[in-house]
């Protein structure tokens, strides 16, 4: 009976440990959300982990969190590289979710999961290459991202076409990077979440770069929340 | 079990019980295998939209919430859980666990935990492996109230974290959304939940841990469905005492003919008790009635 008490006293610890580390751990997720997400803090506190967002989406793209992030285990994201958000018209993942932790969303513009971020050193169109995979597979083309002409050095008759990533506008809903002809030595494209966003910025939004404001006509009631409307692309000026 | 049988013409309550346990599972598992997807979270998906289990099924979800015919269901322990983490509640969320508090409410709180939990089948498995490999542990190992206590503990956490708490550790999440999503949530509380039932306490978890066993335990004072006894038949042999899922001394006051029904909270009408009796002077019964002693 003695040994009976020991092990269920180090199962119980065990069971303890689990939820404090989780507890911990969660606050560091970072996870690319379902679209209707308000912030990460709002969305933790009432996402009961039902999975029923995963079983409303025609495209499989929100899966569950692995235990590797901690309380935010067993939570909806999508892994944009793997099949990305296709912003469908009805949002039946919003549309499912049953305390709100998904919400407000009513048209393509309306979701700000994060937003698109490009590794110039990386991106071939900075390198003087036609690719424009981004820009044109943008369910928002010609307005999360435009493209901007740049003289190429040393060439007086080419110019690069360069896809440049409006923040305010852009969804995060990962197409682009998704379809993002590089790989090598990484996809130079990624959605900065908004719980990244969240945390580096700290919603002061150090707002740099001209405003990116090109077809931004999105009127979309609900407020972009932190920082919005600055061009979330650096050096897009030569 | 020989000898509850003997009986002949009562209920098989265990067996259907665990049909019904099995159902339910499956209940969740069909709408995902009829939209052609798979289990464990396996679904890839493609550049055209596919079925999903919504389109497909008039059913679809998991032991949190689901839905039924477009009717939003989820299970009011978490609804609550999201309302003191999130600082609100909403009329949609009120709707939304208002079918199963009713539900379960107007039978018996804890006969979630008998006919729907799925770790109370697993329990089962480690009851009968238990007996094979001759270990004993304790019946009683932690006072049946303290399950109460955990699900304020989880409330106040879920205030206190911003986090539904319960619905991170929950061993029966690893079961359901286990199969369903592959997701790894609770799998450490089952397995700390066998180790503990294997060697500490019979159903330690459910009788006296679970935090929603805590909740419909609450819930469960009030239901019209009920455990009765007919004293003229009783011959105080104790065999439902021993036989009983929650804790033997719910039974006592029937035993002892001070009550002619189980009034505890946690009684989860497994049916147990009405097996064990060899006089069939229980009985399950809709219905209330007054405290007191069976009127002749």
């Amino acid at each position: 009976m003695g040994a009976g008490k020991i092990i269920a006293g180090i199962a119980a610890a065990i069971v303890a440990a689990e939820g404090v580390a989780g507890f911990v751990m969660g606050s560091s997720s970072k996870l690319l959300r379902p679209p209707g997400i308000q912030s990460e803090r709002d969305f933790m506190a009432r996402c009961i982990k039902c999975g029923k967002c995963v079983e409303a989406c025609p495209y499989a793209a929100i899966r569950i969190a692995g235990p590797s992030e901690g309380s935010a285990a067993g939570t909806p994201f999508i892994d944009a590289r793997e099949q990305a958000c296709r912003l469908c018209p009805d949002f039946p993942c919003v549309e499912a979710c049953p305390t709100d932790a998904l919400r407000d969303v009513a048209e393509k513009h309306d979701p700000h999961m994060g937003y698109a971020k490009i590794e110039e050193d990386v991106c071939i169109a900075f390198k003087g290459y036609r690719c424009e995979v981004c820009y044109r597979v943008c369910p928002l083309i010609d307005e999360a991202i435009t493209i901007d002409f740049e003289q190429r050095e040393n060439d007086d008759i080419h110019a690069k076409f360069i896809p440049v990533v409006h923040k305010g506008v852009c969804t995060g809903c990962g197409l682009c990077v998704e379809r993002c002809a590089v790989s090598e030595p990484y996809v130079p494209i990624r959605i900065v979440t908004l719980a990244e966003d969240g945390a580096h910025t700290g919603g002061g939004g150090k707002g740099g770069g001209e405003g990116g404001g090109a077809g931004k006509g999105n009127g979309a009631g609900n407020g972009n929340g932190r920082g919005n409307g600055e061009s979330g692309n650096e050096g897009a000026k030569g | 079990m020989a000898e509850g049988k003997k009986t002949g013409k009562g209920f098989p309550f265990s067996i259907v019980r665990h049909v019904v346990q099995v159902c339910v599972l499956l209940l969740f598992i069909v709408p995902v295998l009829v939209a052609g997807w798979s289990l464990f979270g396996g679904t890839v998906g493609s550049n055209d939209a596919q079925n999903t289990p919504e389109l497909v099924f008039p059913f679809f979800g998991s032991l949190s919430s689901s839905r039924l015919f477009g009717v939003d269901l989820i299970d009011p322990f978490a609804a609550l859980q999201v309302a003191a983490a999130a600082k609100t509640f909403t009329m949609e969320m009120l709707l939304g666990l208002l079918p199963f508090l009713l539900i379960y409410g107007l039978i018996r709180g804890r006969v979630f935990c008998g006919w729907v939990c799925p770790v109370n089948l697993v329990l089962e498995v480690v009851d009968w492996l238990r007996g094979k490999l001759h270990i004993t542990v304790e019946e009683r190992a932690l006072p049946r109230h303290v399950k109460v206590y955990a699900a304020l503990a989880v409330l106040a956490l879920s205030l206190l974290l911003s986090v539904p708490v319960f619905e991170a550790l929950s061993p029966i999440s690893f079961i359901n959304k286990g199969i369903l999503f592959g997701s790894m949530v609770g799998g450490v509380t089952l397995l700390a939940i066998v180790v503990a039932e294997l060697f500490w306490g019979h159903r330690v978890w459910c009788r006296s841990i679970c935090p929603l066993g805590g909740f419909y335990e609450v819930v469960g004072k009030v239901g019209l469905v009920n455990v009765r006894m007919e004293h003229d038949k009783c011959i105080g042999c104790e065999k439902c005492k021993k036989a009983c899922l929650c804790d033997p001394e719910i039974l006592d006051a029937v035993v002892a003919d001070e009550d002619i029904m189980v009034r505890a909270g946690d009684c989860m009408l497994c049916g147990k008790c009405v097996e064990a009796c060899p006089t069939c002077a229980l009985s399950i019964k809709p219905g209330r009635v007054g405290k007191g002693k069976s009127h002749v």
